[in-house]
């Protein structure tokens, strides 16, 4: 790292003796620039310079921070380290993953996720909510959707899959699920839609989920 | 130092396909032919760029990547015994005669090599044109004087960096001068000793060296990053230390994610061993310390009140995805190019993981289709963060692969 500072430090110093001296231009500088600021800054191309180097110096420094072994600490022991140390983890990541799918393999015929169990915590219609459907046309291509169904466990990808048979696309969608509903509102688009043909499809649907 | 003027001589300097066997086996350590085949064609380029110069590659002393290393010794180990024994020659050839040094009049370099008769392999190698093993280099260069350095002083040709790409962590360069005598930078790296190992010495030639060193390392880097920015080398390492992070939160999701799943294995087997009634995953998490078994309660506690949080991101060519998780809750940001609408795929995926959809919003945007998702975590699931973002990934970009136009699903 002492190398590169010398040699940064030598073309400072060069940039400068030329800038003072006014006998060159140095890297295409601004003569404006020279006069005014008189060899402070040096050139345009030094300042812009300096900020990358220091940039890179920075998030040198904080990589160094995060890796836990230190051998040296010039730039190419920090890469080196960082590299062996992202290696590192990333084996530790596979390990981690291994063992977790060998312990569900183990536990597979024991365990059953309770899915059924959380959807149904409550009721829709213990709420007093109906499911419904309601469709209108907002321009010629687009319609406008609100559909309420029973939250049920593939319910939704269903519901998608039959509106993606029937030629319909949505185009801004918004869905919420509470007290056991499902709420899906959206602008849809497609060929040919008529808002109450959408309707009676949509509701049949709806009946088979 | 002097060099004998017939060393030259005894080798067939000219003949590309001696001059493409040196090459190789003088920067290639390996003895399996794919590597050699890949060295042999960008040797061939420098060959072709350079035929006037006759540079033949001779490594410098920092052989000191990890890889090299190893392939060192394991060629140390397995070349020996795998070299058939000829009859030597009865000239003990000398190290040189074994590079394609151009012929030279003025020479002025002769090296003592007291060691290099030892060598068994040394011999067999030169019938068969094969050039000498690292150990060579090594005895070489450390039976330079002290304070010597095998540089080429200024004029190292600069033409032959444009060739780097292909070899990682080596470039091996004859540096000479036009009219063949091999010059000596005394200051920098001296190498003493014959007790030093090359793995630990990291003595660059030249300072030109030490910059490519450099540069490859950042080259290494850049590769290991799963979402490249930018090529500069301020961006890499941003990148790296984004990556890190993200490592080392996966790490800590997975540790997690392991201790439950430990826990939870550990009371399944002593719930079926005391009683069959059906078992309430939820209520494991939350029984209170104290009771039983407490190494497990142990685990239990530290389970259930540390606050599992991952984050990660992952991009490929047309999607985007973003997934963060808190305790049970997933979020999902998916941006993804317009062809195909993606909810419907999404939307199985996120069945098939078991992810219970609570919200869902999103729409076309311009020329994308964005998306968030939270879900939550089924009990008992133990799906991690990289998981769902690969998968998703994986079948966003299959679908969107196999739709030819643009309109449909």
């Amino acid at each position: 790292m002492e190398f590169y500072d010398d040699i940064s430090s030598v073309v400072e110093e060069t940039n400068g003796m030329l800038c003072r001296n006014r006998k060159r231009n140095y890297d295409g500088d601004d003569d404006d620039n020279n006069d005014e600021d008189e060899g402070r800054f040096k050139s345009k191309n030094l300042k812009a310079e300096r900020k990358r180097r220091e940039k890179l110096k920075s998030r040198m420094l904080e990589l160094r921070s995060l890796v836990p072994k230190i051998t040296n600490l010039n730039k190419e022991t920090i890469i080196t380290d960082a590299i062996d140390y992202i290696e590192e983890l990333q084996d530790s990541v596979t390990n981690l993953t291994n063992e977790i799918h060998k312990i569900e393999a183990e536990l597979a015929i024991e365990q059953s996720f309770d899915i059924l169990h959380i959807c149904q915590e409550e009721k829709m219609k213990k709420w007093g909510i109906e499911s419904e459907v309601e469709v209108s046309r907002i321009n010629e291509n687009k319609l406008w959707m609100k559909i309420v169904f029973e939250k049920k466990v593939g319910g939704f990808t269903k519901l998608i899959q039959a509106m993606s048979m029937l030629g319909i696309e949505l185009v801004d969608t918004s869905v919420t699920t509470t007290k056991g509903a499902v709420l899906v509102t959206s602008c849809i688009e497609g060929k040919m839609l008529i808002p109450e043909q959408v309707r009676e499809e949509l509701v049949d649907v709806i009946k088979v989920l | 130092m002097l060099v004998n003027t017939e060393m030259y001589e005894g080798s067939a300097c000219y003949d590309p396909t001696l001059i493409d066997h040196q090459e190789e086996h003088v920067h290639n350590f390996h003895q399996t032919p794919n590597f050699s085949s890949i060295e042999a064609s960008t040797d061939y380029q420098l060959l072709n760029m350079d035929m006037d110069h006759q540079n033949q590659i001779i490594h410098d002393l920092n052989w000191t990547t990890h890889s090299h290393d190893q392939i060192q010794i394991g060629n140390d180990t397995n070349c020996f015994p795998n070299m058939p024994l000829i009859t030597p020659n009865p000239a003990p050839p000398d190290l040189l005669n074994l590079f394609q040094l151009p012929r030279c009049s003025n020479s002025s370099i002769s090296f003592s090599n007291p060691n290099h008769m030892d060598q068994p392999s040394y011999d067999p190698l030169l019938p068969l044109n094969l050039p000498p093993q690292p150990p060579f280099f090594r005895e070489l260069l450390h039976s330079l004087p002290n304070g010597y350095n095998l540089t080429g002083g200024g004029s190292i040709f600069g033409d032959i960096d444009m060739e780097r790409e292909g070899m990682r962590g080596e470039l091996h360069q004859l540096y000479h001068e036009g009219d063949g005598i091999l010059k000596f930078n005394g200051d920098i790296n001296g190498i003493v000793g014959k007790g030093r190992d090359v793995k630990d010495t990291k003595h660059f030639a030249t300072e030109k060296h030490r910059r490519q060193q450099l540069n490859d390392k950042f080259d290494a880097l850049k590769n290991l990053v799963p979402i490249p920015t930018k090529a500069d080398r301020a961006s890499v390492v941003g990148d790296a230390i984004e990556y890190i992070n993200e490592l080392k939160r996966t790490v800590e999701e997975l540790t997690i994610l392991v201790e439950r799943k430990r826990c939870n294995r550990g009371r399944l087997k002593k719930h079926k061993a005391e009683d069959d009634s059906t078992l309430d995953v939820e209520s494991i998490n939350t029984r209170p310390n104290g009771g039983g078994d407490h190494d497990q309660q142990a685990y239990n506690g530290n389970s259930t009140s540390t606050l599992r949080s991952s984050w990660l991101q992952r991009k490929s060519k047309n999607t985007e995805v973003d997934v963060r998780i808190i305790d049970d809750e997933v979020t999902i940001k998916l941006v993804q190019q317009k062809k195909i609408n993606c909810l419907l795929f999404v939307s199985k995926v996120l069945d098939e993981l078991q992810l219970d959809l609570h919200h869902v919003a999103g729409g076309l945007i311009g020329d994308f289709y964005s998306y968030l998702f939270n879900t939550k975590i089924c009990e008992g699931s133990s799906v991690y963060a990289s998981a769902i973002a690969n998968k998703l990934i994986e079948v966003v970009d299959r679908h969107y692969a196999s739709i030819p136009s643009t309109t449909g699903y």
